[in-house]
């Protein structure tokens, strides 16, 4: 998709996850620069991998979404895509004031993706549309 | 999505050099303008356009039966194309919703290119800016689906036409500040003042990145047909846009 992150969080993640492949951890370096590029949303999203909080759901036709155990206990919901999250924050500092790039939650997505620690879960094509349509029933 | 809509443009104009290369969909693209500007022809356009490159079906959602088929760009209405552009009227926003969430339970192949045209009306039905997002971001996640269904090196490309006012107001605004982050790519009608009896629109692509600025003259003859010319003074006094042709593309 052509909807990119900033290229420079691509690079960071892209590095990130071949380092996780060598040595299965994240090298410090890598921390700071998680650290400097999103403040304290860097060490809530570690923690929310540590926890296992992101589940990756997918459907028979290959459409996946992303869920993510807030702390709250409130679950939102991630689209990879488009770097989308249906949580407050998303839509107050990062869509409306534009003064972060990402939420804690799609930074512990992309987080988990490179430390492959999703949660699988494998539901109908017609449950994935259930939950998508959920999404918009809860804002509403 | 901006290449098919610049084939579109550059296909309509003389100097189209010929040099076909790979059917890459590009980035999102808005369409946007007031209304008259001539979207829904363009979006029309680029539908024949996809429809014709021996990719998957077009699949062009507007909320009401368009009142006639806009006339093409010199080409005549192929049949064979026509048949590939499969017409979807969501009548509402919720529907909207359901349609895009239950995308990837419709049967047959996936489209190559997802047209919306008068996404305005569905935001104003929803005027939550977090409705709006959600909306725009599941657009995106059904292009991004197709993408992944047509398989490696092909690209399902969206397309979106939005209906701009003269004087925007704030909430208007906010929509237009949430668009342009979600599309990379903006195409911008603006009505031209054109000679006598002529209806002229200078058309500004905007192809995101780094990617040059290019712009057309669109007029519509009296009978509809749709008429496409390079932007003619590229370089020099915008204003001044009767001068002679350069031809030159950047």
């Amino acid at each position: 998709m052509a909807v990119v992150l900033p290229a420079v969080v691509e690079e960071l993640l892209s590095e990130m996850a071949a380092a996780v492949q060598e040595s299965a951890r994240i090298p410090d370096e890598y921390l700071l620069s998680l650290k400097f590029l999103f403040g304290s949303s860097a060490t809530q999203a570690l923690d929310l991998v540590d926890r296992q909080s992101i589940t990756l759901i997918s459907s028979p036709s290959g459409r996946r979404v992303y869920q993510v155990l807030g702390s709250s206990g409130k679950t939102y919901t991630c689209l990879a895509s488009c770097h989308y999250c249906s949580c407050p924050a998303f839509a107050f500092s990062v869509l409306r004031k534009s003064d972060s790039i990402l939420c804690k939650h799609l930074l512990a997505v992309y987080l988990s993706q490179v430390m492959r620690t999703c949660q699988q879960l494998s539901v109908s094509d017609k449950q994935l549309t259930d939950i998508l349509l959920m999404e918009k029933k809860q804002e509403a | 999505m901006a290449e098919t809509l610049r084939r579109v443009l550059t296909r309509g104009c003389a100097v189209w050099s010929g040099e076909e290369n790979t059917p890459a969909a590009g980035p999102p693209l808005l369409l946007l303008g007031t209304p008259g500007s001539g979207k829904t022809a363009l979006l029309f356009a680029a539908a024949l356009e996809a429809a014709g490159e021996g990719q998957g079906p077009v699949l062009f959602l507007t909320r009401r039966p368009l009142q006639s088929l806009p006339r093409g760009t010199g080409t005549t209405l192929d049949p064979m194309r026509l048949q590939k552009i499969r017409f979807q009227y969501p009548p509402s926003t919720r529907e909207l919703f359901r349609l895009l969430c239950s995308a990837h339970e419709a049967p047959g192949p996936a489209p190559s290119l997802l047209l919306l045209d008068g996404l305005e009306e569905y935001l104003a039905e929803d005027p939550e800016p977090q409705e709006a997002a959600y909306l725009i971001a599941l657009l995106l996640d059904t292009a991004a689906h197709f993408s992944h269904q047509l398989g490696p090196g092909r690209d399902c490309g969206l397309m979106v036409a939005l209906q701009t006012q003269e004087e925007a107001d704030s909430g208007d605004v906010l929509h237009l500040a949430l668009l342009q982050r979600y599309f990379p790519a903006q195409c911008w009608l603006q009505p031209d003042a054109p000679g006598p009896g002529e209806h002229g629109l200078r058309a500004c692509l905007e192809p995101g990145g780094l990617g040059p600025r290019t712009e057309w003259w669109v007029t519509f003859r009296s009978d509809g047909e749709m008429m496409i010319a390079p932007w003619p003074t590229q370089a020099g006094d915008p204003s001044s846009g009767k001068g002679s042709s350069s031809g030159g593309q950047p």
